[in-house]
Protein backbone atom coordinates (compact mmCIF):
# COMPACT_ATOMS: atom_id res chain seq x y z
CA UNK A 1 0.00 0.00 0.00
CA UNK A 2 1.24 3.50 -0.82
CA UNK A 3 2.32 5.71 1.96
CA UNK A 4 4.18 8.23 3.53
CA UNK A 5 4.67 9.17 6.82
CA UNK A 6 5.47 12.72 8.47
CA UNK A 7 7.74 13.45 11.10
CA UNK A 8 9.34 16.50 12.14
CA UNK A 9 13.24 18.14 11.26
CA UNK A 10 14.27 16.81 14.72
CA UNK A 11 12.95 12.80 14.80
CA UNK A 12 14.14 12.42 10.80
CA UNK A 13 17.33 10.69 11.73
CA UNK A 14 15.22 8.57 14.02
CA UNK A 15 12.97 7.77 11.48
CA UNK A 16 15.10 7.22 9.01
CA UNK A 17 17.00 4.94 11.48
CA UNK A 18 13.69 2.97 12.38
CA UNK A 19 12.75 2.26 8.79
CA UNK A 20 16.26 0.62 8.60
CA UNK A 21 15.97 -1.62 11.12
CA UNK A 22 12.69 -2.42 9.83
CA UNK A 23 14.40 -3.63 6.26
CA UNK A 24 11.96 -0.56 4.67
CA UNK A 25 15.16 1.79 4.13
CA UNK A 26 13.39 3.82 1.46
CA UNK A 27 10.19 4.88 2.87
CA UNK A 28 8.84 8.16 2.23
CA UNK A 29 9.11 10.50 4.47
CA UNK A 30 8.49 14.22 5.30
CA UNK A 31 9.90 15.92 8.10
CA UNK A 32 7.69 19.36 9.37
CA UNK A 33 9.94 22.36 10.87
CA UNK A 34 10.07 20.86 14.06
CA UNK A 35 10.12 24.85 15.92
CA UNK A 36 7.23 25.59 13.71
CA UNK A 37 5.03 22.59 14.20
CA UNK A 38 5.28 21.96 18.29
CA UNK A 39 4.29 25.49 18.90
CA UNK A 40 1.55 25.53 16.75
CA UNK A 41 0.01 21.92 17.00
CA UNK A 42 -2.12 23.45 19.35
CA UNK A 43 -4.85 23.94 16.43
CA UNK A 44 -5.33 23.70 13.17
CA UNK A 45 -5.16 27.05 12.58
CA UNK A 46 -1.62 27.66 13.29
CA UNK A 47 -0.66 24.78 11.69
CA UNK A 48 -2.66 25.92 8.50
CA UNK A 49 0.71 27.18 7.19
CA UNK A 50 2.52 24.27 7.21
CA UNK A 51 0.26 22.30 5.68
CA UNK A 52 0.03 24.74 2.84
CA UNK A 53 3.86 24.48 2.36
CA UNK A 54 3.85 20.56 2.58
CA UNK A 55 0.72 19.97 0.78
CA UNK A 56 2.69 19.35 -2.67
CA UNK A 57 5.16 17.48 -1.23
CA UNK A 58 2.51 14.96 0.07
CA UNK A 59 0.88 14.70 -2.80
CA UNK A 60 4.33 13.97 -4.86
CA UNK A 61 5.53 11.73 -2.77
CA UNK A 62 2.17 9.57 -2.83
CA UNK A 63 2.41 9.76 -6.83
CA UNK A 64 5.40 9.71 -8.11
CA UNK A 65 6.64 6.50 -10.08
CA UNK A 66 9.64 4.95 -7.73
CA UNK A 67 13.38 4.77 -8.28
CA UNK A 68 14.94 1.68 -9.11
CA UNK A 69 16.60 1.85 -5.26
CA UNK A 70 12.96 2.61 -4.03
CA UNK A 71 11.51 -0.47 -5.59
CA UNK A 72 14.52 -2.79 -4.32
CA UNK A 73 16.81 -1.46 -2.17
CA UNK A 74 19.92 -3.24 -1.73
CA UNK A 75 20.18 -5.53 1.39
CA UNK A 76 21.05 -4.10 4.20
CA UNK A 77 24.63 -6.22 4.69
CA UNK A 78 25.65 -7.51 8.37
CA UNK A 79 28.40 -5.44 10.15
CA UNK A 80 30.38 -7.97 11.85
CA UNK A 81 31.68 -6.14 14.36
CA UNK A 82 34.12 -8.97 16.25
CA UNK A 83 37.70 -7.83 14.41
CA UNK A 84 40.42 -6.40 16.65
CA UNK A 85 41.22 -2.80 16.05
CA UNK A 86 44.55 -1.63 16.28
CA UNK A 87 45.24 2.00 17.38
CA UNK A 88 49.13 3.33 17.42
CA UNK A 89 50.63 6.47 19.23
CA UNK A 90 53.70 7.95 19.99
CA UNK A 91 53.64 6.16 23.67
CA UNK A 92 50.87 4.62 25.47
CA UNK A 93 48.77 7.75 26.28
CA UNK A 94 48.82 9.35 23.20
CA UNK A 95 47.46 5.80 21.87
CA UNK A 96 45.10 5.97 24.47
CA UNK A 97 43.88 9.21 23.99
CA UNK A 98 43.09 8.07 20.21
CA UNK A 99 41.16 5.23 21.26
CA UNK A 100 39.31 7.26 22.64
CA UNK A 101 38.86 9.72 19.94
CA UNK A 102 38.10 6.54 17.84
CA UNK A 103 35.33 5.31 19.77
CA UNK A 104 33.53 8.74 20.94
CA UNK A 105 33.23 9.63 17.01
CA UNK A 106 31.85 5.99 16.52
CA UNK A 107 29.04 6.36 19.10
CA UNK A 108 30.59 3.81 21.03
CA UNK A 109 31.48 5.87 24.39
CA UNK A 110 29.57 8.29 26.50
CA UNK A 111 31.62 11.29 26.58
CA UNK A 112 33.98 10.26 29.52
CA UNK A 113 37.02 8.80 28.71
CA UNK A 114 37.32 5.03 28.66
CA UNK A 115 39.53 2.03 29.31
CA UNK A 116 41.09 1.08 26.48
CA UNK A 117 39.52 -2.25 26.01
CA UNK A 118 42.35 -4.76 24.93
CA UNK A 119 41.59 -8.71 25.08
CA UNK A 120 43.98 -9.30 28.12
CA UNK A 121 41.73 -6.68 30.01
CA UNK A 122 38.58 -8.13 28.48
CA UNK A 123 39.79 -11.50 29.55
CA UNK A 124 40.54 -10.34 33.61
CA UNK A 125 36.73 -9.38 33.24
CA UNK A 126 35.54 -12.47 32.04
CA UNK A 127 36.71 -14.00 34.85
CA UNK A 128 34.45 -12.68 37.14
CA UNK A 129 32.24 -15.14 36.29
CA UNK A 130 31.88 -18.79 35.11
CA UNK A 131 29.82 -17.98 32.51
CA UNK A 132 31.45 -18.24 28.75
CA UNK A 133 32.41 -15.17 26.84
CA UNK A 134 29.93 -16.54 24.25
CA UNK A 135 26.82 -17.12 26.03
CA UNK A 136 24.60 -15.28 24.54
CA UNK A 137 22.45 -13.34 27.05
CA UNK A 138 19.12 -12.05 25.02
CA UNK A 139 18.82 -9.44 21.84
CA UNK A 140 18.96 -5.31 23.17
CA UNK A 141 16.38 -3.23 22.15
CA UNK A 142 16.06 -1.14 20.35
CA UNK A 143 18.02 -2.70 17.64
CA UNK A 144 18.28 -5.98 18.85
CA UNK A 145 21.68 -6.05 19.08
CA UNK A 146 23.16 -9.42 20.48
CA UNK A 147 24.55 -9.77 24.27
CA UNK A 148 27.27 -11.87 24.66
CA UNK A 149 29.19 -12.42 27.68
CA UNK A 150 31.78 -11.03 26.00
CA UNK A 151 30.26 -7.88 24.29
CA UNK A 152 29.41 -6.80 28.15
CA UNK A 153 32.64 -7.82 29.64
CA UNK A 154 34.24 -4.93 26.93
CA UNK A 155 32.11 -2.53 27.73
CA UNK A 156 32.50 -2.92 31.56
CA UNK A 157 36.40 -3.03 30.71
CA UNK A 158 35.75 0.39 28.98
CA UNK A 159 33.41 1.73 32.41
CA UNK A 160 36.76 1.14 34.58
CA UNK A 161 34.59 -2.03 36.52
CA UNK A 162 36.22 -4.58 38.53
CA UNK A 163 35.93 -7.93 37.33
CA UNK A 164 34.40 -9.15 40.75
CA UNK A 165 31.60 -6.42 39.85
CA UNK A 166 30.83 -8.56 36.47
CA UNK A 167 28.24 -10.94 37.75
CA UNK A 168 26.61 -7.92 38.94
CA UNK A 169 26.62 -6.29 35.64
CA UNK A 170 25.74 -8.94 34.19
CA UNK A 171 22.53 -9.85 36.65
CA UNK A 172 21.69 -6.27 35.54
CA UNK A 173 21.83 -6.99 31.77
CA UNK A 174 19.47 -9.65 31.99
CA UNK A 175 17.20 -7.74 34.06
CA UNK A 176 16.95 -4.99 31.46
CA UNK A 177 16.50 -7.40 28.61
CA UNK A 178 13.61 -9.66 30.42
CA UNK A 179 10.52 -9.22 28.02
CA UNK A 180 8.71 -7.71 30.83
CA UNK A 181 11.01 -4.89 31.08
CA UNK A 182 10.09 -2.36 28.29
CA UNK A 183 13.48 -1.42 27.00
CA UNK A 184 13.05 0.04 23.88
CA UNK A 185 10.90 2.82 25.69
CA UNK A 186 13.60 3.35 28.71
CA UNK A 187 16.62 3.52 25.97
CA UNK A 188 14.53 5.99 23.44
CA UNK A 189 11.63 7.56 24.98
CA UNK A 190 11.56 11.50 24.87
CA UNK A 191 10.63 11.52 28.52
CA UNK A 192 14.23 11.38 29.34
CA UNK A 193 13.43 8.41 32.24
CA UNK A 194 16.59 6.72 33.85
CA UNK A 195 17.22 3.43 35.14
CA UNK A 196 17.46 2.51 38.64
CA UNK A 197 19.98 -0.40 39.62
CA UNK A 198 19.16 -1.54 43.34
CA UNK A 199 21.98 -3.63 44.47
CA UNK A 200 21.11 -6.17 47.69
CA UNK A 201 22.11 -8.83 49.74
CA UNK A 202 25.64 -9.56 50.93
CA UNK A 203 27.48 -8.83 47.51
CA UNK A 204 26.51 -5.60 48.27
CA UNK A 205 28.68 -4.89 51.26
CA UNK A 206 31.69 -7.35 49.93
CA UNK A 207 32.08 -5.08 46.92
CA UNK A 208 31.89 -1.85 48.91
CA UNK A 209 28.67 -0.40 47.33
CA UNK A 210 27.54 2.65 48.69
CA UNK A 211 23.86 2.42 50.52
CA UNK A 212 24.87 5.39 53.03
CA UNK A 213 24.93 9.23 52.63
CA UNK A 214 25.91 9.62 49.25
CA UNK A 215 24.20 6.75 47.81
CA UNK A 216 23.42 8.08 44.41
CA UNK A 217 26.32 10.08 44.01
CA UNK A 218 30.04 9.69 43.19
CA UNK A 219 33.24 8.53 44.97
CA UNK A 220 32.06 4.47 45.17
CA UNK A 221 33.64 2.47 42.48
CA UNK A 222 31.03 0.03 42.60
CA UNK A 223 28.33 2.02 42.43
CA UNK A 224 29.82 4.25 39.93
CA UNK A 225 31.27 1.50 37.24
CA UNK A 226 28.38 -1.22 37.69
CA UNK A 227 25.98 2.19 36.35
CA UNK A 228 28.42 2.67 34.09
CA UNK A 229 29.40 -0.47 32.58
CA UNK A 230 25.67 -0.91 32.26
CA UNK A 231 25.19 2.73 30.01
CA UNK A 232 27.57 2.00 28.34
CA UNK A 233 26.45 -1.72 27.39
CA UNK A 234 22.74 -0.72 26.44
CA UNK A 235 24.26 1.95 24.40
CA UNK A 236 26.71 -0.13 22.70
CA UNK A 237 24.62 -3.07 22.30
CA UNK A 238 21.38 -1.71 22.24
CA UNK A 239 23.01 0.60 19.21
CA UNK A 240 21.75 3.66 20.67
CA UNK A 241 22.62 7.39 20.14
CA UNK A 242 21.13 11.15 21.46
CA UNK A 243 19.62 12.89 18.58
CA UNK A 244 19.57 9.70 16.64
CA UNK A 245 17.66 7.22 18.07
CA UNK A 246 17.61 7.80 21.64
CA UNK A 247 15.48 10.79 22.34
CA UNK A 248 15.21 11.53 25.69
CA UNK A 249 14.68 15.16 25.38
CA UNK A 250 16.74 16.39 28.31
CA UNK A 251 18.79 13.30 28.12
CA UNK A 252 18.81 11.43 31.78
CA UNK A 253 19.36 12.80 35.15
CA UNK A 254 22.06 9.89 35.83
CA UNK A 255 23.27 9.76 32.39
CA UNK A 256 26.30 8.07 33.01
CA UNK A 257 26.08 5.90 36.10
CA UNK A 258 22.21 5.87 36.03
CA UNK A 259 20.45 5.65 39.86
CA UNK A 260 22.62 2.61 41.09
CA UNK A 261 23.00 1.70 44.51
CA UNK A 262 22.76 -0.71 47.50
CA UNK A 263 19.97 -1.65 50.25
CA UNK A 264 21.17 -1.31 53.52
CA UNK A 265 20.28 -4.39 54.51
CA UNK A 266 21.93 -4.32 57.98
CA UNK A 267 20.13 -1.16 59.24
CA UNK A 268 16.51 -2.19 57.45
CA UNK A 269 14.07 -2.85 60.41
CA UNK A 270 12.43 -5.81 57.99
CA UNK A 271 13.58 -8.49 56.03
CA UNK A 272 15.70 -7.58 52.94
CA UNK A 273 14.13 -5.92 49.79
CA UNK A 274 14.70 -9.04 47.67
CA UNK A 275 13.16 -11.73 50.23
CA UNK A 276 9.82 -9.51 49.27
CA UNK A 277 10.54 -10.70 45.75
CA UNK A 278 10.64 -14.25 46.61
CA UNK A 279 14.26 -14.64 46.95
CA UNK A 280 15.85 -16.46 49.92
CA UNK A 281 17.81 -14.51 53.15
CA UNK A 282 21.12 -14.36 52.15
CA UNK A 283 20.56 -14.44 48.31
CA UNK A 284 22.24 -11.21 46.32
CA UNK A 285 20.17 -9.38 43.62
CA UNK A 286 20.02 -6.54 41.33
CA UNK A 287 16.86 -5.06 40.52
CA UNK A 288 16.65 -2.79 37.68
CA UNK A 289 13.69 -0.49 36.83
CA UNK A 290 13.31 2.78 35.46
CA UNK A 291 11.96 6.12 37.00
CA UNK A 292 11.40 9.67 36.09
CA UNK A 293 12.61 12.49 37.99
CA UNK A 294 12.81 11.37 41.54
CA UNK A 295 10.69 13.04 44.63
CA UNK A 296 12.45 13.50 47.96
CA UNK A 297 10.63 14.24 51.40
CA UNK A 298 11.73 14.56 54.45
CA UNK A 299 13.72 16.99 56.63
CA UNK A 300 17.47 15.43 55.73
CA UNK A 301 19.10 17.49 58.37
CA UNK A 302 17.49 20.90 58.18
CA UNK A 303 13.76 20.27 59.46
CA UNK A 304 12.07 18.30 62.23
CA UNK A 305 10.21 15.20 59.89
CA UNK A 306 7.91 12.45 61.45
CA UNK A 307 7.70 8.83 59.79
CA UNK A 308 3.86 9.15 59.35
CA UNK A 309 4.50 12.72 58.17
CA UNK A 310 6.92 11.40 55.31
CA UNK A 311 4.63 8.62 54.36
CA UNK A 312 1.66 11.12 54.27
CA UNK A 313 3.86 13.33 52.09
CA UNK A 314 4.01 10.45 49.81
CA UNK A 315 0.28 9.78 49.48
CA UNK A 316 -0.28 13.05 48.47
CA UNK A 317 2.37 13.05 45.85
CA UNK A 318 0.81 9.84 44.20
CA UNK A 319 -2.97 11.25 44.71
CA UNK A 320 -2.18 14.36 43.10
CA UNK A 321 -0.41 12.57 40.23
CA UNK A 322 -3.65 10.55 39.77
CA UNK A 323 -4.69 6.99 38.19
CA UNK A 324 -1.89 6.71 34.83
CA UNK A 325 -1.60 3.65 33.65
CA UNK A 326 -2.70 1.69 36.57
CA UNK A 327 -1.97 -1.22 34.47
CA UNK A 328 2.06 -0.60 34.56
CA UNK A 329 2.40 1.69 37.32
CA UNK A 330 5.31 0.96 39.88
CA UNK A 331 6.48 3.15 42.86
CA UNK A 332 10.18 2.33 44.45
CA UNK A 333 9.89 4.13 48.07
CA UNK A 334 13.47 4.69 49.28
CA UNK A 335 13.11 5.22 53.20
CA UNK A 336 16.24 6.22 54.71
CA UNK A 337 17.24 3.54 57.98
CA UNK A 338 15.77 6.18 60.74
CA UNK A 339 12.40 6.49 58.97
CA UNK A 340 12.43 2.86 58.42
CA UNK A 341 13.06 2.05 61.75
CA UNK A 342 10.28 4.51 63.22
CA UNK A 343 7.68 3.21 61.16
CA UNK A 344 8.60 -0.55 62.53
CA UNK A 345 7.91 0.98 65.68
CA UNK A 346 4.67 2.52 64.79
CA UNK A 347 4.02 -1.34 63.62
CA UNK A 348 4.51 -0.81 60.15
CA UNK A 349 5.67 -3.87 58.64
CA UNK A 350 6.48 -3.55 54.61
CA UNK A 351 3.43 -5.05 53.32
CA UNK A 352 1.60 -3.37 56.09
CA UNK A 353 2.96 -0.53 54.88
CA UNK A 354 2.61 -1.27 50.80
CA UNK A 355 -1.05 -1.87 52.10
CA UNK A 356 -1.72 1.23 53.67
CA UNK A 357 0.28 3.10 50.31
CA UNK A 358 -1.78 1.38 48.16
CA UNK A 359 -5.44 2.21 50.03
CA UNK A 360 -4.40 5.95 50.24
CA UNK A 361 -3.30 6.76 47.21
CA UNK A 362 -6.91 5.13 45.59
CA UNK A 363 -8.53 8.16 43.86
CA UNK A 364 -11.84 9.16 43.83
CA UNK A 365 -13.79 7.98 40.94
CA UNK A 366 -15.04 11.80 40.17
CA UNK A 367 -11.23 12.93 39.36
CA UNK A 368 -10.39 10.65 36.53
CA UNK A 369 -9.62 12.11 33.41
CA UNK A 370 -12.12 12.90 31.33
CA UNK A 371 -9.70 12.78 28.53
CA UNK A 372 -6.73 10.65 28.42
CA UNK A 373 -3.56 12.28 27.26
CA UNK A 374 -2.27 9.80 24.72
CA UNK A 375 -5.31 9.27 22.65
CA UNK A 376 -8.91 8.99 22.44
CA UNK A 377 -11.26 8.36 25.54
CA UNK A 378 -11.66 8.83 29.01
CA UNK A 379 -9.36 7.64 31.89
CA UNK A 380 -12.17 5.46 32.44
CA UNK A 381 -12.25 3.86 29.07
CA UNK A 382 -8.83 3.32 29.42
CA UNK A 383 -9.40 1.31 32.95
CA UNK A 384 -12.20 -1.08 31.31
CA UNK A 385 -9.63 -1.72 28.49
CA UNK A 386 -6.96 -2.58 30.52
CA UNK A 387 -9.46 -4.78 32.23
CA UNK A 388 -10.64 -6.28 28.90
CA UNK A 389 -7.40 -7.22 27.30
CA UNK A 390 -5.83 -8.84 30.43
CA UNK A 391 -3.50 -6.54 31.57
CA UNK A 392 -5.15 -5.32 34.22
CA UNK A 393 -5.17 -9.01 35.62
CA UNK A 394 -8.45 -11.17 36.54
CA UNK A 395 -7.18 -11.63 40.16
CA UNK A 396 -7.37 -7.51 40.87
CA UNK A 397 -10.04 -6.51 38.28
CA UNK A 398 -12.92 -6.67 39.96
CA UNK A 399 -11.30 -3.96 42.30
CA UNK A 400 -11.22 -1.88 39.79
CA UNK A 401 -14.97 -2.44 38.22
CA UNK A 402 -16.32 -2.11 41.39
CA UNK A 403 -14.72 1.35 41.82
CA UNK A 404 -15.41 2.66 38.22
CA UNK A 405 -18.92 4.47 39.51
CA UNK A 406 -19.55 7.56 41.56
CA UNK A 407 -18.43 7.08 44.65
CA UNK A 408 -15.80 4.86 44.23
CA UNK A 409 -12.18 4.96 44.94
CA UNK A 410 -9.68 3.70 42.05
CA UNK A 411 -6.69 2.06 42.64
CA UNK A 412 -3.09 3.72 41.19
CA UNK A 413 -1.63 0.17 41.22
CA UNK A 414 -2.41 -3.31 40.06
CA UNK A 415 -1.96 -4.05 43.89
CA UNK A 416 -0.08 -3.20 47.25
CA UNK A 417 3.04 -5.31 45.88
CA UNK A 418 3.69 -2.73 43.12
CA UNK A 419 5.01 -0.07 45.91
CA UNK A 420 8.39 -1.70 46.52
CA UNK A 421 10.09 -0.23 49.80
CA UNK A 422 13.86 -0.27 49.93
CA UNK A 423 15.77 1.04 53.38
CA UNK A 424 19.26 2.74 52.04
CA UNK A 425 20.33 6.65 53.17
CA UNK A 426 22.05 8.13 56.03
CA UNK A 427 21.35 9.49 59.43
CA UNK A 428 20.05 12.37 58.56
CA UNK A 429 18.61 11.49 55.60
CA UNK A 430 16.30 11.81 52.92
CA UNK A 431 13.37 9.62 51.64
CA UNK A 432 13.18 9.12 48.05
CA UNK A 433 10.10 8.03 45.51
CA UNK A 434 11.06 6.32 42.21
CA UNK A 435 7.94 6.35 39.40
CA UNK A 436 8.38 4.83 35.97
CA UNK A 437 5.65 6.74 34.47
CA UNK A 438 5.84 4.02 31.36
CA UNK A 439 2.90 2.14 29.78
CA UNK A 440 4.31 -1.49 30.18
CA UNK A 441 6.46 -2.61 33.40
CA UNK A 442 10.18 -1.58 33.93
CA UNK A 443 10.94 -3.45 37.05
CA UNK A 444 12.76 -6.66 37.31
CA UNK A 445 14.96 -8.62 40.43
CA UNK A 446 17.11 -11.27 39.20
CA UNK A 447 19.34 -13.10 41.63
CA UNK A 448 23.39 -12.96 41.10
CA UNK A 449 25.21 -16.12 40.03
CA UNK A 450 28.48 -17.24 38.62
CA UNK A 451 30.65 -15.17 40.79
CA UNK A 452 34.22 -16.71 41.21
CA UNK A 453 35.79 -13.44 43.01
CA UNK A 454 33.60 -13.32 45.77
CA UNK A 455 32.09 -14.94 48.37
CA UNK A 456 28.62 -14.29 47.66
CA UNK A 457 26.96 -14.19 44.10
CA UNK A 458 28.51 -17.80 43.16
CA UNK B 1 90.37 21.49 15.67
CA UNK B 2 89.29 19.09 13.17
CA UNK B 3 89.28 16.13 15.94
CA UNK B 4 87.08 17.89 17.80
CA UNK B 5 84.97 19.02 14.84
CA UNK B 6 84.74 15.24 14.42
CA UNK B 7 83.81 14.31 17.93
CA UNK B 8 81.05 16.89 17.90
CA UNK B 9 79.69 15.17 15.06
CA UNK B 10 79.73 11.78 15.98
CA UNK B 11 78.00 13.00 19.23
CA UNK B 12 75.14 14.42 17.58
CA UNK B 13 75.13 11.60 15.40
CA UNK B 14 74.69 9.57 18.06
CA UNK B 15 71.91 11.74 20.24
CA UNK B 16 70.10 11.63 17.23
CA UNK B 17 70.25 7.95 16.55
CA UNK B 18 69.08 7.56 19.95
CA UNK B 19 66.63 9.79 19.70
CA UNK B 20 65.22 8.13 16.69
CA UNK B 21 65.84 4.81 18.41
CA UNK B 22 63.49 6.26 21.71
CA UNK B 23 60.93 7.37 19.24
CA UNK B 24 60.77 4.18 17.73
CA UNK B 25 60.84 2.06 20.81
CA UNK B 26 57.81 4.33 22.55
CA UNK B 27 55.87 3.62 19.16
CA UNK B 28 52.43 1.95 21.14
CA UNK B 29 49.77 0.38 19.15
CA UNK B 30 47.06 -0.92 21.25
CA UNK B 31 44.71 -3.61 20.17
CA UNK B 32 40.96 -2.91 21.40
CA UNK B 33 37.80 -4.71 21.05
CA UNK B 34 34.70 -3.85 19.33
CA UNK B 35 32.00 -3.01 22.02
CA UNK B 36 29.13 -3.09 19.70
CA UNK B 37 26.53 -5.29 19.59
CA UNK B 38 25.94 -7.72 16.18
CA UNK B 39 22.62 -7.00 14.30
CA UNK B 40 21.30 -9.29 12.19
CA UNK B 41 20.06 -7.62 9.55
CA UNK B 42 16.55 -8.23 8.28
CA UNK B 43 15.36 -8.95 5.01
CA UNK B 44 14.92 -5.19 2.91
CA UNK B 45 11.94 -4.75 1.13
CA UNK B 46 11.03 -2.00 -1.13
CA UNK B 47 8.18 0.23 -0.73
CA UNK B 48 4.74 -0.06 -2.55
CA UNK B 49 4.50 1.42 -6.86
CA UNK B 50 2.45 4.35 -6.72
CA UNK B 51 1.87 6.27 -9.50
CA UNK B 52 -1.03 8.65 -11.29
CA UNK B 53 -2.26 10.66 -9.07
CA UNK B 54 -4.95 11.25 -6.31
CA UNK B 55 -8.61 11.30 -7.99
CA UNK B 56 -11.03 8.77 -7.33
CA UNK B 57 -8.80 7.28 -4.65
CA UNK B 58 -9.47 6.30 -0.75
CA UNK B 59 -6.54 8.03 1.36
CA UNK B 60 -6.40 7.28 4.43
CA UNK B 61 -4.90 9.31 7.17
CA UNK B 62 -3.90 7.80 9.99
CA UNK B 63 -3.43 9.83 13.51
CA UNK B 64 -0.79 8.25 15.58
CA UNK B 65 -2.08 9.36 18.49
CA UNK B 66 0.31 12.26 19.60
CA UNK B 67 -1.18 15.37 20.61
CA UNK B 68 -1.82 17.92 17.65
CA UNK B 69 -1.55 15.31 14.76
CA UNK B 70 -5.07 15.67 14.14
CA UNK B 71 -5.18 18.97 13.73
CA UNK B 72 -2.44 18.72 10.63
CA UNK B 73 -4.15 15.50 9.67
CA UNK B 74 -7.72 18.01 10.05
CA UNK B 75 -5.45 20.43 7.54
CA UNK B 76 -4.83 17.90 5.34
CA UNK B 77 -8.28 16.28 5.01
CA UNK B 78 -9.88 19.67 4.52
CA UNK B 79 -7.32 20.44 1.17
CA UNK B 80 -7.52 16.62 -0.81
CA UNK B 81 -11.29 17.16 -0.56
CA UNK B 82 -10.99 20.78 -2.06
CA UNK B 83 -8.14 19.75 -4.55
CA UNK B 84 -9.18 15.96 -5.18
CA UNK B 85 -13.46 16.05 -5.02
CA UNK B 86 -13.49 12.67 -6.00
CA UNK B 87 -11.10 11.35 -3.75
CA UNK B 88 -12.55 9.99 -0.28
CA UNK B 89 -10.59 11.45 2.79
CA UNK B 90 -10.89 7.84 5.48
CA UNK B 91 -9.59 9.08 9.06
CA UNK B 92 -8.12 6.24 10.60
CA UNK B 93 -6.80 6.57 13.97
CA UNK B 94 -3.49 4.00 15.23
CA UNK B 95 -5.01 3.35 18.87
CA UNK B 96 -2.66 4.30 21.12
CA UNK B 97 0.36 1.88 22.19
CA UNK B 98 -0.90 2.00 25.38
CA UNK B 99 -4.50 0.92 24.75
CA UNK B 100 -3.88 -1.81 22.76
CA UNK B 101 -1.98 -4.97 23.70
CA UNK B 102 -1.07 -6.44 19.93
CA UNK B 103 -0.34 -3.06 17.83
CA UNK B 104 1.66 -5.08 15.34
CA UNK B 105 -2.18 -7.15 14.36
CA UNK B 106 -3.37 -3.28 13.64
CA UNK B 107 -1.23 -2.37 11.01
CA UNK B 108 -2.39 -4.77 8.25
CA UNK B 109 -5.55 -3.23 9.14
CA UNK B 110 -4.87 -0.28 7.23
CA UNK B 111 -4.68 -1.70 3.84
CA UNK B 112 -8.82 -2.87 4.59
CA UNK B 113 -9.54 0.88 4.68
CA UNK B 114 -8.49 2.12 1.38
CA UNK B 115 -5.89 2.71 -1.41
CA UNK B 116 -2.84 5.25 0.27
CA UNK B 117 -2.05 6.25 3.76
CA UNK B 118 -0.74 9.18 5.08
CA UNK B 119 1.28 8.37 8.58
CA UNK B 120 1.57 11.36 11.31
CA UNK B 121 2.73 12.95 13.16
CA UNK B 122 6.10 11.42 14.51
CA UNK B 123 7.06 12.00 17.26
Amino acid sequence: MPGLYFTTTEFLDDAKSAAKDRGMPEIRTLALPADKYYVGRASQQQLQPIADLFFDKMVDALTRPLTPEEAKPSQVQELHENALIKVSGRDFLDASERVNDLFLSNHWADGLPIVPPTPELVKAMEAGTTRSPKDVLAQVAPKSGTATVEKIAINAVMAGAKPEYFPVILAAMEGFTNKHYDLTHVQASTGSFTPVVLVDGPIAQELGFNSGIGMLGHGWRANSTVGRALRLALLNIGQTWPQVNDMALTGRLEAYTFYTFAEDTAKSPWEPYNVSQGFQVGDSTVTVSSSGNPVIFGGGAVAPWTAQGVIDQVVTQIRTRGVVWPHAQKHILVLHPDCAVELANHGYTRKSLQEYLYEQTRVPYEKLAKQVSFGQGTEEDFIRASIADGRIRPDRAQIFLDNLKPGGRVPVVQGPDDFHVVVAGGSPGYDLLFTYPGTNWAHQTVKITGATLTKAGE
Amino acid sequence: MKRNTDWFRAAALLVAGLCSAATASAQVTLEVMNPRGEIPPPKTLGISPRGGNLDGKKIVLIDNGKFGASNFLDALANMLKQKYPTATIVMYPKPAAQTITDLPKWYPTVKQQGDLFVFGVGD
